[in-house]
């Protein structure tokens, strides 16, 4: 890229991909996408199994099937995309300093930046995990997906592994361990059901997998530096699983770290960056989508967040977006993990050309039926009709209506019953 | 390289000194050594030097202030500190002199601390002063409430515990020491005036050995048949918090200390994160490096006590050590010259700041006659990559990206490690051999996503080397 973009987009995921895409079919002339990676795609480029895309595609295709889908759509558009390339940091402006073997270390001022930098899973430090700590064989689902990616053999004596976690992801590490010549011969998970979705327990099942729930891990076990078993509490009392090896799964973290001293809000529910519902963060020209915003939510649901904030990044650089001028703020309450977006522009409407967008919610745990209800500065606003909510499920809540074009501070929570 | 093509086959080759160690201390001897007209051989079991005590400790440079009064230790120490600040920084090793602060809650640790002082006082160290609690929350807001006061030492130091050693073994290769990996010594036999240590990959003899075995050292004193002490290993688990910890706390605290230990301590660390340990715990087996539930809970309550802000920082990682200790509570430094044995065991928790200071005293213990000083223009230079967070990175240097891409492809984002550094540790002169050591080398895998990203990467990277290397080359 000679000149400077108009518009930088950091990330060459679903959310970025596909934002560079809006951004392009609006007419923005000089798009730059970066990734710190060797080749675009996120983490879909290492998932080997279809479940990929729905909702911005019409069928669920493999991980590198949709980053292939994706990159489809930027052919024959301005869209020039740079990997290896890192974000440093962020300022106001925007302006971003970046490094890559190409571009070298320099700073870019581009009109308008959309962040879509993604998520990592918690590790074994991150988590605290006890127990022995040998050189191989304490894995994350990314970690393994990329070994078996990337054909990078695990040493001969990991063969069997036990998979920690019940999230979609852990049953990607499953099918990946497979791929992999691996066996997985133990799924643990704490709570009561799989976080998942009930078939893919049928799945586990059909790959041997022995599915233990209500068990937490409490310890690594090892002899002569090789995993031998994890060590979990059950309603049974401490029970010994025995493998080679051990993937933790989820608990993902936004990838945010190069925001630090940016001055861009984070929330600390979602540790992502606080949005507005035109994608926009608490800093001009500065957007946001993807599961940085929050952990975690399909590729699909990624990438129609980034096509909006394409779209809407590419409306401000060509002064079609109006700036914000006030904000309700909208909070979560007791039983509500997050809510994103975090602020409402009340001026920001459908009529006025501005996609619909409803906020999405979840609730912290398995409340069955419930109601939820929202309060405006401490006086109850809305309750919901009753109906069953379920943790680790995307809850869209149509609030405009309620809120109404009001300003104040909005509460979401789960109605005591 | 001399020796090459040599590999598989038994063989016995002379030396007038071999060291038998490669951690920090062995390693320190190394770098001493290769400094005269010697042939010196560095023997390591492990396949990479500073592989068990030396790479988890507190990575502290201390003073000597804490260490008892009218010994050794301190009288090392001290010039192992005066030494490093001096000499390190030739090697390419970064410091930051931080200072550390000891705590007190009541009276009677303010004692202690005020005895401290006192005994510092009449050694020389000047520099120390005691601090009111109005004082130190003045300068440090973040620590927790209930300080009574505290003792400042203002040149304690942080350091890279990793780079260290490895700079050692590369000035001692560079410079004419053999440095022999994957050496474990299973037998010694006294031959005449002469030692024949064997091992699996052959024998040596050598006129004199050095036993700096750490925290194997009462078994290698065994084989030569002597037994003066026996090694009492003492874990220390560590918490690292993640680098956003720094902004909260950036001096080396700890509590006052006790006859038994020296307490748990919060130090930032040169890569820029904050490190809360360590805990002792006696155990039977050296190898058990095991994190436990117990451990974390006591830095936990640790933390939650001295500075309650770092609770809400998330965790890098969790890690334990190893400290040789001995039965005896002294530095086992036992020359033996008549028999061509010198042991030097028992260096507890002060081997990195000791060690240029040990090695100094070491080899004044070696026969006069056998020792002849390299000429100062013969000695070839060395410069080890700096690792520190506060320096600057090879990505930031502008002119070395231009001139090597490679250095501008950032591997390891979270410590922000290039393409360019991980290939130039990979293809160094003393390659790491495991993929542990290549990220003690470059800090890739080493940040708050633990290989979440590189790992599989470096892995590949790293076998590739291994695939392209001889065996023992």
């Amino acid at each position: 890229m000679d000149s400077e973009p108009q518009l930088v987009i950091v990330g060459a995921g679903p959310a970025g991909l596909a934002a560079a895409r809006a951004a392009a079919l609006q007419g923005i002339q000089k798009i730059l996408v970066i990734d710190r990676d060797d080749a675009p795609g996120g983490l879909p480029r290492f998932c080997n199994h279809p479940g990929f895309g729905l909702g911005y595609a019409a069928w669920p295709y493999r991980g590198p099937g949709f980053v292939r889908r994706l990159m489809r759509d930027l052919a024959g558009t301005n869209v020039a995309v740079e990997c290896s390339t890192t974000l440093i940091s962020v300022r106001e402006g925007p302006a971003i300093e970046i490094v890559g073997p190409r571009l070298g270390n320099r700073t870019l001022r581009p009109r308008a930046l959309v962040l879509a930098t993604g998520i990592r899973e918690s590790n074994r430090g991150n988590l605290m995990i006890p127990g022995a700590r040998p050189e191989q064989g304490i894995l994350t689902t990314g970690q393994l997906q990329q070994l078996v990616a990337r054909k990078v053999a695990l040493p001969d004596h990991i063969r069997r592994l036990a998979v920690v976690g019940t999230e979609h992801v852990a049953f990607s590490a499953l099918i990946t361990a497979r791929h992999g010549g691996l066996r997985v011969s133990h799924m643990i998970g704490e709570e009561a059901s799989i976080r998942s979705v009930a078939p893919a327990r049928w799945m586990a099942r059909a790959f041997g997998a022995d599915l233990i729930l209500g068990a937490r891990l409490r310890e690594i076990i090892a002899r002569n530096d090789h995993v031998t078993a994890i060590r979990c509490e059950t309603a049974k009392g401490l029970i010994d699983l025995t493998c080679d090896g051990v993937v933790l799964t989820g608990g993902w973290i936004p990838e945010i770290a190069a925001l630090s001293g940016s001055g861009i809000a984070v929330d600390p529910k979602t540790r992502g960056p606080v949005i507005d519902q035109a994608m926009r963060t608490s800093l001009p020209g500065i957007f946001a989508a993807g599961n940085m915003l929050r952990s975690v939510e399909s590729s699909g649901w990624a990438a129609i967040e980034g096509y909006r904030a394409g779209n809407l990044a590419a409306r401000f650089i060509q002064g079609r977006l109006e700036p914000r001028q006030s904000a309700a703020c909208l909070t979560a309450g007791d039983g509500i993990d997050y809510v994103v977006p975090q602020r409402w522009d009340p001026a920001l409407t459908t009529d006025r050309g501005i996609p619909a967008f409803k906020p999405s919610v979840r609730v912290s745990r398995d409340i069955g039926r419930a109601q939820l209800c929202l309060s405006r500065d401490g006086v109850m606003a809305w309750i919901g009709s009753a109906r069953r909510f379920r943790p680790y499920r995307r809850i869209q809540l149509d609030l405009e209506s309620i809120m109404n074009g009001r300003e104040g501070d909005w509460q979401l929570s789960v109605k005591p019953r | 390289m001399h020796r090459q093509g040599r590999n598989g086959a038994r063989m016995s080759d002379r030396y007038d000194i071999a060291i038998i160690g490669a951690g920090v201390v062995g390693a320190a001897i190394a770098f001493e050594l290769a400094r005269h007209e010697l042939r010196v051989a560095l023997l390591e079991a492990r396949p990479d030097p500073g592989d068990e005590a030396s790479k988890g400790n507190s990575a502290l440079m201390c003073t000597g202030v804490d260490t008892p009064a009218n010994t050794l230790e301190r009288q090392l120490v001290r010039r192992g500190y005066e030494r490093y600040m001096r000499e390190a920084p030739q090697l390419g090793l970064p410091i930051r002199k931080v200072g550390s602060i000891v705590l007190a809650w009541n009276g009677e640790q303010t004692a202690t601390l005020e005895r401290e002082l006192a005994s510092a006082a009449s050694d020389g160290f000047d520099t120390v002063e005691m601090l009111e609690a109005r004082d130190i929350y003045c300068r440090w807001p973040n620590f927790g409430p209930g300080i009574a006061s505290g003792l400042w030492i203002p040149g304690e130091a942080i350091v890279d515990p990793f780079s260290t050693p490895y700079a050692y073994v590369r000035y001692a290769v560079a410079n004419g020491v053999d440095f022999r990996p994957n050496w474990p010594v299973t037998s010694a036999e006294r031959k005449g005036a002469r030692w024949v240590l064997s091992g699996p990959q052959g024998q040596i003899d050598s006129g004199l050995v050095i036993n700096a075995g750490g925290i194997r050292a009462d078994r290698v004193d065994g084989l030569a048949g002597f037994h003066d002490f026996v090694v009492k290993p003492r874990r220390g688990q560590y918490i690292v918090l993640d680098k956003s910890a720094r902004a909260i706390h950036d001096v080396i605290a700890m509590p006052a200390p006790t006859p038994e230990t020296r307490g748990i301590l919060i130090s930032p660390t040169i890569f820029g994160n904050v490190l809360v340990g360590p805990t002792a715990e006696d155990v039977d087996d050296v190898d058990d490096r095991s994190v436990t539930q117990e451990g974390l809970a006591q830095l936990c309550h640790a933390m939650m006590r001295m500075v309650p802000a770092l609770a809400r920082e998330p965790v890098t990682t969790v890690f334990a050590g190893m400290r040789p200790a001995t039965d005896k509570s002294t530095y086992q430094i036992i020359p033996r010259v008549q028999e061509g044995w010198i042991t030097v065991a028992g260096i507890r928790s002060t081997g990195l700041s000791a060690a240029l200071g040990i090695a100094e005293h070491v080899v004044g213990l070696v026969p006069s006659g056998m020792m002849r000083a390299k000429a100062r223009a013969a000695l070839q230079p060395i410069s080890v990559p700096d690792l520190s967070e506060t320096s600057l990175r090879p990505w930031q240097d502008e002119a070395l990206v231009a001139k090597a891409p490679a250095y501008g492809e950032i591997v390891c984002h979270c410590e922000r490690v290039s393409l360019g550094e991980v290939q130039a540790a990979l293809a160094a002169p003393v390659p790491p051999r495991s993929l542990k050591c290549l990220k003690r080398r470059t800090r890739v895998m080493f940040g708050r996503c633990q290989g979440f990203y590189c790992g599989a990467r470096m892995q590949k990277l790293f076998a590739a080397a291994q695939e392209t290397r001889p065996p023992h080359g």
